[in-house]
């Protein structure tokens, strides 16, 4: 077995923040280039900077009788949220926070999801925002169980808790190889959490932007960077869980580790101009009669796999 | 100013816009949403999100109140452009990017604004909801909401008051806004007034009008690459270049028609029986579900220019399945190009026990090209 991470400093949290900065900016450039290359626009690529500039230049608002606290901690909740997800993350050798139950922590997080977005919705008194929320605990009720199941195989396997061990049982053979269930439907659900592509009817047109309908200037800034910075911590989390951790030849671990985690997101990014969007009800259905099963399959032969061998 | 002008430019290449269309000025609008498209300028889902408000065409009393009060909401720094005529478009995004770009002019606006706040505005006093059974027997919180008439891909004018047990539509009312005030009001023809119709843009403006619905329609669905699509396709038509429309929309119309998670998501999805159309006075072209719906307004842009009606890409998957479906597709023309009217009341019938996002699919599959004035009681 290789080599488990050290925890190294707290002082290391702000280079951890700026790499996950660094992955979310790479994601929303890679999303403008490719809206921009969709609606034939030049400007793509310099569409996330621009919104940047202009959400900064904007005035922030309220509505009549909001429930002002609430509604801006769901706004930024998202954030903070992502941020606390990669102290887990193992990076190479080095992890900030070698939390003996690292994998229940993140999946502990990503349940938060379902308070901040609904915060968001619900703290604007809007009934379009509100709306909002409710698809999202719609979605919520149809991707939660399958991807706590899902984060169980990985864990199974390496008989661990602990991020940096599930990392280190992969040498040789990556999980996502024996458990591509657990691996996609893991996928779906950080898709999920940021209410992204098939999963943000939550955010729909349809609904005036739901969840997002009322925030403006910096507040939306923040929803917006919140989404983009789960995103990266769940593609980064990933790594550790699903594709083997550092493991890579020539390039050290910690490079493998981005090299990998930056892949994965820039295929979640890709999905999200490939298919239409998944109708909360209808999704429930797949949600309980076939992601459920399947990823509870997939943990049964896991387990077998790990008693047999 | 260093680093506030630079903010300037740079948000100034990015703005949003909420577009807001008088009943009959849909080509005024159709160009607002392509020039802007031109600067990298992007449409606004809500009021928060918008830096430039345009009004396309001269609204009536009413709209000109819901307007008023829009503009209240746009966050700022803010500019409204108020346009009538397709060619007056170009200069009027012109003088809302001079309007945006004077930062002083904004903070005089920002300022003057300060101290008004929506609290004041509303004294604080908000009913709540109050009770009644849901579909299943179960005491839910009832919502008015008045959906419309400024909601992005909904129809011009249209407005349904309905009645939400969460988002459930368990009853609603529908009408034009300023219904009665001359040509503003909603029985306006795309074609202009029916002697135009023969015009040989009409055949375009028809496909091009289709091309606009279903463009809506997949926006709803969630799905804006293919939208974007039927947007360009629809603003190729309306500038005359045929050919390359024509070749884009079969290519739209297989992208479509292969997507199966789109098919299971609109499949029975609304779903009304020709007998149920003629009630209503809904045209009969509508038969099937939203799925149906779809694809019928894509053939029906297709027949419009000229193109083949049903099987597009020979296979049996170019066949939509499912009966009715072959009614929806190659409908005549002739009944299109006069602008069926839709009843308010039929929509506001079809939407009734749907929820909110199943509504919105349904109402953008009606492909309304005017609505009825005649208000429902």
């Amino acid at each position: 077995m290789a080599e488990v991470p050290a925890a190294v400093s707290g002082g290391w949290a702000p280079v951890a923040a700026v790499l996950l900065g660094a992955l979310a900016v790479a994601a929303a450039l890679l999303d403008g280039a490719l809206a921009g290359r969709a609606a034939g626009v030049r400007s793509g690529m310099g569409r996330p900077v621009g919104e940047v500039a202009r959400l900064l230049r904007q005035r922030r608002r309220t509505t009549v009788a909001a429930d002002r606290l609430l509604w801006r901690i769901g706004g930024a909740g998202l954030l903070g949220m992502a941020l606390m997800i990669i102290t887990v993350v193992p990076l190479g050798r080095w992890t900030l926070f070698d939390l003996d139950v690292g994998v229940v922590w993140v999946n502990a997080l990503d349940v938060l999801a379902w308070a901040f977005v609904w915060l968001t919705g619900w703290g604007a008194n809007s009934a379009y925002a509100l709306v909002g929320g409710y698809r999202f605990l719609a979605h919520g009720l149809a991707y939660e169980l399958p991807l706590m199941f899902a984060l169980v195989a990985p864990a199974v396997a390496a008989s661990s808790l602990r991020v940096g061990e599930v990392a280190a049982a992969q040498q040789g053979l990556w999980f996502v190889v024996w458990m591509p269930v657990a691996f996609v439907v893991y996928c779906l659900g950080v898709v999920a959490i940021a209410v992204w592509g098939p999963f943000s009817p939550a955010l729909g047109r349809d609904v005036a932007g739901g969840v997002t309908a009322e925030l403006s200037g910096v507040d939306r800034l923040l929803f917006l960077a919140g989404r983009y910075a789960l995103l990266a911590a769940g593609a980064a989390f990933a790594v550790p869980m699903f594709l083997g951790g550092g493991a890579g030849p020539l390039l050290p671990a910690w490079a493998w580790v981005l090299v990998k985690a930056t892949v994965l997101l820039a295929g979640l990014v890709w999905l999200r101009r490939r298919a239409p969007a998944l109708r909360p009800d209808v999704f429930m259905e797949v949600g309980w009669l076939v992601l459920l099963p399947a990823v509870l399959l997939q943990d049964l032969l896991v387990a077998v796999v790990v008693i047999g061998g | 100013m260093g680093v506030s002008g630079a903010l300037a430019r740079l948000a100034l290449r990015h703005a949003h816009l909420l577009v807001i269309e008088v009943p009959g000025y849909w080509l005024t609008r159709v160009a607002v949403e392509r020039l802007a498209g031109v600067r990298g300028w992007r449409l606004a889902v809500s009021p928060a999100d918008a830096d430039i408000l345009v009004v396309c065409g001269s609204p009536g009393p009413e709209l000109a109140l819901v307007v008023a009060s829009l503009w209240e909401q746009l966050p700022g720094p803010r500019a409204r452009i108020d346009v009538t005529t397709p060619d007056l478009v170009a200069a009027g995004l012109d003088q809302a990017a001079a309007m945006l770009r004077d930062t002083p002019g904004q903070r005089r606006d920002s300022t003057a604004r300060d101290g008004r706040g929506f609290d004041d505005a509303a004294g604080g006093d908000i009913a709540l909801a109050h009770g009644s059974a849901d579909r299943d027997g179960l005491e839910m919180d009832v919502l008015h909401v008045r959906l419309g008439p400024v909601l992005p891909e909904w129809p011009a004018g249209l407005v349904l008051r309905a009645h939400l047990h969460g988002d459930l539509i368990a009853e609603a009312q529908a009408g034009v806004i300023d219904a009665g005030h001359g040509p503003a009001g909603g029985a306006h023809v795309a074609g202009g007034d029916p002697s135009d119709e023969v015009r040989p843009a009409v055949a375009g403006e028809v496909a091009a009008r289709r091309c606009d619905n279903a463009a809506r329609l997949l926006a709803l669905a969630g799905w804006p690459d293919a939208a974007g699509g039927a947007r360009a396709i629809r603003d190729r038509l309306l500038t005359g270049e045929r050919s390359a429309a024509t070749a884009e929309l079969a290519r739209l119309r297989r992208r479509v028609r292969r997507s199966w998670l789109l098919r299971w998501s609109l499949r029975r999805v609304g779903p009304l029986p020709p007998d149920e159309l003629a009630r209503l006075g809904l045209a009969p072209d509508l038969t099937g579900d939203v799925w149906d719906r779809l694809n019928g307004m894509l053939g029906r842009a297709a027949v419009a220019v000229g193109g083949p009606a049903g099987v597009v890409d020979g296979g049996p998957a170019g066949v939509v399945d499912g009966g009715p479906a072959g009614v929806a597709v190659g409908g005549p023309v002739d009944v299109v190009v006069g602008g069926p009217v839709t009843s308010p009341a039929a929509v506001a019938s079809v939407v009734s026990g749907w929820d909110v996002a199943t509504a919105r699919l349904i109402v953008a599959s009606l492909d309304i090209t005017a609505l009825d004035v005649v208000t429902d009681g």
